[in-house]
């Protein structure tokens, strides 16, 4: 499996963040911004305001021609930089000012209305905008008193450039750190992932990477593999007690089947009739080591132990080869055996105990159909996994017994003794431990297994 | 023909010994592993017949040192632990054949058998012959007095399998394993079904029937007398 960072939580999260700090940071400085620029515009204004205000007091004192003078003189000589002035008639017409006609049309609606002007500087014109105060004069004259704004607006001009660079750059500092993390955080959860399915795939003495940094994936990291560690010795004591379970069932019944053995090989040879019985007594001790066997087959199976000797193997082809060694035997009870395998069925699994489920459901199935009834062992490959069907028409089970079907003795054709009453539950452990899935269903009529297995 | 039994059950190796003596081979018997040890890489024996679980050294250490040695005496392991990758372990440790207990002697002596004979049969050979019943192994083709006989892809390796051990007895656990690679008994009878087929094909109208069935045992491929 591919590291798939943009599908991770750590990588979500991280653009979620990223918007988070960038929306912050947007807020912030623009709004430092339109804070600075209103100061500003309220500077000029009081600046505007109290000018006004002087020459209107002039106006008051001396009139016109006293404001034309003041005007004049603040022009010529010790007027601010940048200063605008205009005394104008009612009619717009200009009486004096540093402004050669009346900027507006007619009177501006606006308490702060805004122009621009072109000025004539030696060498060159240039455009200024302007932002000024008009008052109408108790003699209906108009009174204009403006300021030159250009350099503020060129402030607040690199303070706006400077404000998105500010939010693109951190921006781009938060994205890219949440990156790193993010891939930091996904390439280490990846590894966790990575040897869990190592683990699951059998492999129980893998154990997770430190990165010796102590921090909680470490922490989480010991703490897995101090469970790996239990796990695995678990199962090496469940290992040696299958183990020796099996070896102190296995020699006694070795030693009983190799002393009939050893009457039915004594000369002189024994009464044909004591003969018969040992060999039928020795049968059931076939019986006895076969369903042994299986118990402790499906008990290693069940105890979540590793799959051994796995390898990959073409089910399809198994199941022909089981349909055909069945074949000969369906046959002779009456009973057609038929499969329908599609090729290239491949699984990562043990061919013995994958041939082990075959062989019980197929021994099933010829031991419950009756006469002239029909098997078909079907193979389909499914994206990802591979479809094992046993079908038949014979009697099959009754829906309330499906479900305990598989559990260990149970039976439910009446009268029909032989055979363990394991054959199900291995085929369920079998299953299980290639992390696959057993159903049984309704054939209508008969009984339909499906084994589903991972590819 | 010399055998090295490595058995610590007492009881069951007593008659196995018996067993193998009135079979006709001679047979020497150690009790551990450490004692197992020293005579199989000391004596000269045709084959050694191992248990897995020893006292001292085991049955596996004592085919892997004795493959070390350069030793190549075939090796038939015995053992109670019989799950699929048991078996693997003995086979990959070097062991020659494998026989989970309890196994019947029949089972035993036919291994043995087919152990001892693998090493001077020539398996490189093109062609097969018992009596008047020939197989071009190339041409997978067989013939029965000269007469053609229609035998499956299955059919032929079970003919094969009984050939190349013509003479000799065959289980039908030994069956499965080299014709149909199952390491496992099937409740059903089906080898003698498969057998029966063989036979009708091979043997009908014959005089001299080539497979018999050995009571107890399997069967055997051999010109009868």
């Amino acid at each position: 499996m591919k590291l798939d960072l943009f599908n991770t939580t750590a990588f979500r999260l991280s653009v979620a963040y990223t918007l988070l700090i960038t929306f912050a940071v947007a807020g912030t400085l623009v709004g430092a911004y339109k804070l600075t620029e209103r100061l500003i515009d309220d500077e000029l204004d009081l600046i505007i305001d109290t000018e006004v205000k002087s020459l209107e007091e002039k106006y008051a004192r001396s009139g016109v021609a006293g404001v034309t003078d003041e005007i004049n003189l603040r022009i010529e000589s010790w007027g601010r930089i940048g200063g605008v002035y205009m005394i104008a008639d009612a009619n717009f017409e200009r009486i004096a000012g540093n402004l050669t006609s009346w900027p507006f049309d007619g009177m501006p609606g606006e308490p702060w209305p805004q122009f621009d002007i072109t000025t004539i500087e030696p060498g060159r014109r240039a455009v200024h905008p302007v932002r000024a105060a008009v008052r109408a004069l108790p003699g209906g004259d108009l009174l204009l008193v403006g300021t030159d704004i250009s350099q503020g607006r060129r402030f607040a001009e690199k303070f706006r450039l400077a404000t998105l660079w500010g939010i693109g750059l951190s921006a781009l500092a938060a994205a890219l750190a949440g990156f790193w993390f993010s891939y930091r955080l996904a390439r280490r959860v990846d590894e966790v992932t990575r040897t869990c399915q190592r683990i699951m795939a059998g492999d129980l003495s893998s154990r997770l990477p430190l990165a010796g940094v102590n921090d909680e994936f470490d922490s989480l990291a010991t703490s897995v593999n101090g469970v790996l560690d239990r796990l695995e010795d678990q199962a090496g004591t469940l290992r040696a007690t299958f183990d020796s379970t099996a070896h102190d069932l296995r020699a006694p019944l070795h030693r009983l089947r190799t002393r009939m053995d050893a009457l039915l090989l004594r000369s002189p040879p024994l009464e044909p009739a004591v003969h018969e019985s040992i060999e039928s007594a020795l049968r059931e001790v076939d019986q006895l080591q076969r369903t042994l066997a299986t118990l402790l087959q499906i008990a290693l199976a069940e105890s979540g132990a590793p799959l051994a000797a796995a390898g990959t193997v073409d089910v399809s082809e198994l199941a022909a080869e089981l349909v055909e060694l069945f074949e000969p035997v369906a046959g002779e009870r009456g009973v057609q055996l038929a499969c329908r395998p599609e090729p290239q069925a491949l699984v990562q699994g043990n061919r013995q105990l994958l041939a082990q489920l075959l062989t019980n459901l197929i021994e099933n199935g010829i031991k419950y159909v009756p006469a002239g009834g029909n098997i078909e062992v079907a193979v389909r490959r499914l994206a990802g996994s591979v479809r094992l069907v046993v079908s038949d028409d014979g009697p099959g089970i009754a829906a309330r017994d499906r479900a305990r079907a598989a559990q260990p003795f149970a039976r439910f054709a009446p009268g029909k003794q032989e055979g363990s009453g394991l054959g199900l539950s291995l085929v369920a452990a079998i299953a299980r431990l290639h992390r696959g899935r057993l159903e049984l269903e309704s054939n209508h009529p008969g009984l339909r297994v499906v084994v589903e297995l991972p590819a | 023909m010399h055998v090295l039994l490595i058995e610590d059950d007492t009881e069951a190796a007593r008659f196995l010994v018996k067993g193998l003596r009135e079979s006709g081979y001679s047979v020497d018997h150690a009790a551990d592993g450490r004692e197992g040890l020293f005579r199989a890489t000391e004596g000269q024996f045709d084959l050694v017949v191992t248990d897995r679980m020893l006292p001292h050294i085991d049955g596996l250490a004592i085919i892997e040192l004795m493959r070390r040695k350069g030793l190549t005496t075939p090796v038939l392991v015995l053992s109670a632990l019989g799950s699929v990758d048991d078996r693997v372990k003995g086979l990959k440790a070097g062991g020659d054949d494998y026989l989970t207990k309890p196994f019947a002697f029949a089972e035993l002596l036919a291994r043995i058998e087919a152990l001892l004979r693998r090493r001077s049969s020539a398996p490189q050979a093109t062609r097969l012959q018992v009596e008047d019943l020939e197989f071009d192994l190339l041409a997978r083709r067989v013939t029965r007095g000269g007469r053609e006989i229609e035998l499956t892809a299955r059919e032929l390796k079970l003919l094969e399998f009984l050939m190349r051990r013509a003479g000799q007895v065959v289980t039908r656990t030994m069956l499965l394993e080299g014709v149909w690679d199952l390491h496992f008994d099937p409740q059903s009878n089906l080898i003698d079904v498969h057998i029966s087929r063989l036979r009708q094909a091979i043997d009908r109208g014959s005089d001299h029937p080539l497979i018999h069935t050995v009571r107890g045992s399997g069967y055997v491929l051999r010109t009868d007398s």
